[in-house]
This record gives structure tokens, C-alpha cells and sequence, in this order.
């Protein structure tokens, strides 16, 4: 692995009594792919929260590019270069598909010192993103509400591959695709990380790990139980560290 | 369906509050007696000026996703202290300024100030405190009109200065000048609301507040906004009524906030946030303007006015629901 791009300092995070991550380490480099597996519960959404600014870390550091780091609010992760696409769609379905694609980042124009939203430019960028990711979109102005499950995921994945930054988060990204827009999504993934850009993609999915993944981490009670390269590991190893039949941080085996 | 059908029909479907409006109008023209003139058309953009003015903030707010009942209250107190300050006679303290057009943005200033104060209180209570902006805004409308009868004990001013009431007499192409504020304020925030970052966010954040918060927009920075901009308006339009009453008495303005409601849900805006235009509310304030002319003009007892004001809230929900499925098969 070359220099890391994210590294995360025995980050701790409590809900009163609850201790919902008791101390997270691990590091993420430059145009790696990292697959968080765990059971429900285990602290995936959580960790990935406080990475993207959503929720403020008990205890613990992190170091973004060599950097103390900490997001206390979504926009100060996206100023930093860090995408998130969460589990639960984050799109306005009251708005068109362009509108949702430059959510809080419109093109605008000045008129008479009043910025402007410059629809033409914008709705070209997202014709253009759409079209080079293969996404079939019958018209950029029909608000989201009106279009399919997979076509939403689809402007999510085509969101944050534009925007790209330098690290990707992912929450389980995949849910409402069908075979060939996952293909496609996993594909993407790939695209992205060999721009340079780090990616941590949350799945259930054994098989999407496996196939995107270059490390493989599992978090199994709010620690992490596995940090393996892919190509060290089994699938039954690792639903082993998800489920606990091996000790915590037994690393590679298999 | 073919692409051109298509268009065409969303378009009937955006702007059916706009097709209701022209029928009433052309219904009535034909039917009421006296009713097809350029004085009754003019009357009844003339007559929702407050209104107008005032649905205006209210449906921002609601756009939005949250709900402002204190601008009734706000419109109220403004106007009161407009005619305070700027009444010569009853509780008038007769405030002199010169050169005498001063005493216009002074009052101006003052009226949108009061409401903006109202209306920052309102949304950091919303926004901040994290209460329900239903109930937070409600004191607020019991509050501020239990203020108004307190500073006014109950009486009235009178005679306001001429200098500010020149714009309830002063026409222009046939209209009053607090008409044309009125019609000004629709296209300043209709601009607002469609071209700009700011308007485009608020719609957003009525839709989803959560993805607009992890998209990074400043959502409480906005709401707290929008809020001030609810109060402030409603305080332009306590500032049109003092104008039209020519003072402000301790009831000014009771009724109104039902009857903005009406015409912005009318107007095609959604009470659950993130649907609606401004140029939709204002043909739902002219509509329920043009409905109470008719209703003068025919010489019905004005109780009806309410009747017809509530089965008409029916129908605009009742019409929504039914764009919604129109929606879903063209879709």
C-alpha cells in the first residue's frame, strides 16, 4: 500500500451508555478500494458518519493526507474531498434530475451581482456525466420522484463518480440495482480508485467485496475484527471474522 | 403519447391554478352582470394586494417545509406601529419628519424590521431549538396580536401622514402604486425562488432535508433566512394595510392568515414541503379576489364568501391529488 490518504486513530464513538464503536483503526491509501463488512449493527454506518461529518467522534483522531483531521458538518467532508453516497437515497425528489446532480454546488452566473442558476450549463455537464456512465435517463427534467428505483441509484453512483474528490464512501450502494447497473456500478468503483481516488465501500454482499475490493475490513462490535488483503483471504474466512469464529484481529488466514 | 402532447399537458398541469383563473374570470364575465370591465379587473388585483403580499412569505415558508401562522399577527403589529408613530389622530402620536417623503422609508423600514425581529425569533426557536415551527408560530400569532392590543389599548390611530398614503392614492396605469408593490414582490420572488441558488435550496430542503444537509448546503442558515423573509414581508404587508385603512386598529387584519393559506394551498403549494410556485399562489390570491368580486357585484350576502373560500381549499386539495396521478402516467 502506498502513503495512506485516511487514517483512522482508535476512533470511539458512545450513544450515552451505548458504545456503538469502541475503537476503530485503520488506514485507507490513495486509490485503494477498502469493503467494510460486518454484521447489522456492528458500526459500519456509524464509522462511515464520522468520516463524512454527519456525527462527531467520541474520541479518537484522524489524519486526512497526513493531517489532523475532523468534519463537523457534511460540508466541511466535501471540502475536504471526501463523497459520501449513503444507504438511504440523499436526493430532493421534489426536483429535477440536474438540480439533484449540483445539489448545494450550482453553476451560476453572475446578473447585475446576483448569482443566477445557469440551467443550460448545468443540464449539458449532467448529460454528459450520465451519457459516458451508460445511464438511460428519458429527460434530465422530470423530477426524481417520478423516476425508478434504479435509475435514483444510478444518479447517486454518476454524482460522486463526477464530483470524485479524493475519498469516496460508499453505504451500501448497491441495494436497489439490478445484475448489469451493479456490473456497472462495480466498474465504476474501479474507475474511480485508478484515478488516485481512496474508496470505502460498505456491502453485504460477499461476492461485490471480493470482486471491487483490494482490502478486505471487517468490523465486528464495534472493533475491527479482520484487516486483510483480498487476494490473502476466502470468503469463508471472512464471514468467519464478521460472525467471530476467529479471535479479533486474527488478520490474514486461509 | 407523443413528446408534444406530452408537453403540452405538464404545462396545463403546472399552470392549472392560471386556466382555473381565466374560467372563473370568463365564467363571471359572462354571467354576472357588470362584472367584464377594466374597473372590476383592476379592483380585484387592487383588493389582494395585502393578501398577495403576505401569501407570499407564508409560502416561502411552507415551500420549505416548515409553517408561519404568526404572519397575520406580524401584518397587524407592524401596521400598528406604522400608524403610532405616523397617526395624527386617535392614538396617533403625529410624528412629524422632514423633508416629509422621509417619514416613507422610515415607516418602510420600520414595518419590515418589526417583522423581520418576529420572524428571527421565530426561526431560531424552529431552527435551533429544534421546536415545531406549528406550534412556536402559533404563540407567536397569539403573542404579537395580544402586543398589538397591548400598545394600542384597544383604540385606534388615525390619519396617517399623507406622504405615506400617497401610495394608496397615487395610480399608475390604472392601478394603485401599493398594487404594483404587491405585483413587484410576486416577480422579485418568484425570480428568487426559480433563478437562484438561494430559492433552489429552499425548494431542496422541503423535499429532503437530510440529503440537502449531506449535500452541504446550510440548512439552518437558510431556514432561519427564510423564516426572517416570511416576517419581514408580513410586515411589508401590515405596512400596505395601515396604508389602505389610512391607520391601524386593534383588529386589523383578523382573517387574513386563513385566507392566505387558502391561496397558497390553491396556488398549488404542498403543506408537506418542497412543492409549489409563487406565480401559482399569486393566481390562487387573484382567484379568491375575482370569486369575492363576483360575490359583491351579485350582491350576495358577504357570509357566503367564507363558504365558498373553504369548499374552494377542497377542491385545490382534491385537484392536487389528481395532478399527482395525472403525473405518475406520464411519467
Amino acid at each position: 500500500m502506498n502513503e495512506p490518504l485516511l487514517v483512522l486513530d482508535n476512533v470511539t464513538k458512545n450513544y450515552g451508555a451505548i458504545e456503538a464503536l469502541k475503537g476503530i483503526s485503520f488506514s485507507i491509501g490513495k486509490g485503494e478500494v477498502v469493503a467494510l463488512l460486518g454484521d447489522n449493527g456492528a458500526g459500519k454506518s456509524t464509522l462511515v458518519k464520522i468520516i463524512a461529518g454527519g456525527l462527531e467522534p467520541t474520541s479518537g483522531r484522524m489524519l486526512f493526507e497526513g493531517k489532523d483531521f475532523l468534519a463537523r458538518s457534511p460540508a466541511e467532508a466535501k471540502a475536504a474531498g471526501i463523497e459520501t453516497v449513503y444507504q438511504d437515497l440523499s436526493l430532493c425528489t421534489n426536483v429535477d434530475v440536474v438540480a439533484n446532480f449540483f445539489m448545494g454546488r450550482e453553476i451560476t452566473r453572475k446578473v447585475f451581482g446576483i448569482p443566477v442558476l445557469d440551467e443550460r450549463a448545468m443540464e449539458a455537464v449532467v448529460g454528459k456525466a450520465l451519457a459516458s456512465a451508460g445511464t438511460r435517463i428519458p429527460s434530465l427534467r422530470t423530477n426524481v420522484e417520478h423516476l425508478s428505483g434504479g435509475q435514483r441509484q444510478a444518479i447517486e453512483l454518476n454524482r460522486f463518480v463526477h464530483w470524485g474528490g479524493k475519498l469516496v464512501l460508499l453505504d451500501e450502494p448497491f441495494a436497489a440495482l439490478g445484475v448489469e447497473q451493479t456490473r456497472r456500478g462495480l466498474d465504476m468503483i474501479r474507475q474511480v480508485a485508478n484515478q488516485g481516488i481512496g474508496v470505502v465501500i460498505i456491502t453485504h454482499i460477499m461476492q461485490q467485496a471480493f470482486q471491487v475490493a483490494d482490502r478486505i475490513v471487517v468490523i465486528r462490535q464495534g472493533v475491527v475484527a479482520g484487516d486483510v488483503a483480498r487476494n490473502k483471504t476466502s470468503p469463508d474466512a471472512v464471514i468467519n471474522m464478521i460472525t467471530g469464529e476467529t479471535l479479533a484481529g486474527a488478520g490474514p488466514t486461509g | 403519447m407523443n413528446p408534444r402532447t406530452r408537453r403540452a399537458l405538464e404545462f396545463v398541469l403546472d399552470n392549472l391554478v392560471w386556466f382555473m383563473l381565466l374560467f372563473v374570470l370568463v365564467v363571471f364575465s359572462i354571467f354576472v352582470p357588470n362584472y367584464f370591465q377594466l374597473g372590476i379587473f383592476a379592483n380585484i388585483i387592487e383588493a389582494s394586494s395585502v393578501l398577495g403580499v403576505m401569501s407570499i412569505g407564508l409560502a416561502l415558508v411552507i415551500i420549505a417545509g416548515h409553517m408561519d401562522l404568526s404572519v397575520e399577527s406580524v401584518a397587524a403589529l407592524s401596521a400598528m406601529a406604522v400608524g403610532i408613530l405616523f397617526c395624527s389622530s386617535g392614538i396617533g402620536l403625529g410624528v412629524q419628519l422632514y423633508p416629509e417623503w422621509l417619514m416613507v422609508p422610515v415607516s418602510l423600514l420600520l414595518a419590515l424590521a418589526v417583522g423581520g425581529l418576529i420572524g428571527a425569533f421565530n426561526g431560531y426557536l424552529v431552527v435551533k431549538v429544534k421546536m415545531s415551527a406549528f406550534i412556536i408560530t402559533l404563540a407567536s400569532y397569539i403573542w404579537v396580536r395580544g402586543l398589538v392590543l397591548v400598545i394600542s389599548g384597544g383604540r385606534s390611530a388615525q390619519d396617517l401622514a399623507p406622504a405615506i398614503r400617497w401610495f394608496g392614492i397615487q395610480r399608475l396605469v390604472g392601478l394603485p402604486l401599493t398594487a404594483w408593490i404587491a405585483v413587484g414582490c410576486f416577480v422579485v420572488f418568484s425570480l428568487i425562488m426559480a433563478k437562484t441558488p438561494f430559492g433552489r435550496h429552499l425548494v431542496m430542503i422541503g423535499g429532503n432535508e437530510t440529503a440537502t444537509f449531506r449535500a452541504g448546503i446550510r440548512v439552518n442558515r437558510n431556514l432561519i433566512i427564510a423564516f426572517v423573509l416570511a416576517g419581514s414581508i408580513a410586515g411589508l404587508a401590515g405596512w400596505l394595510l395601515a396604508i389602505r385603512t389610512s391607520g391601524a386598529t386593534a383588529n386589523l387584519g383578523v382573517g387574513l392568515l386563513f385566507n392566505a393559506f387558502a391561496a397558497v394551498v390553491i396556488g398549488g403549494v404542498s403543506l408537506k414541503g418542497g412543492v409549489g410556485t409563487l406565480p401559482g399562489v399569486y393566481a390562487g390570491v387573484l382567484l379568491l379576489s375575482a370569486i369575492n368580486t363576483a360575490i359583491n357585484l351579485m350582491g350576495l350576502p358577504a357570509n357566503f364568501t367564507q363558504v365558498i373560500h373553504g369548499l374552494l381549499v377542497l377542491a385545490a386539495v382534491l385537484l392536487d391529488a389528481f395532478k399527482q396521478t395525472i403525473r405518475q402516467r406520464l411519467a
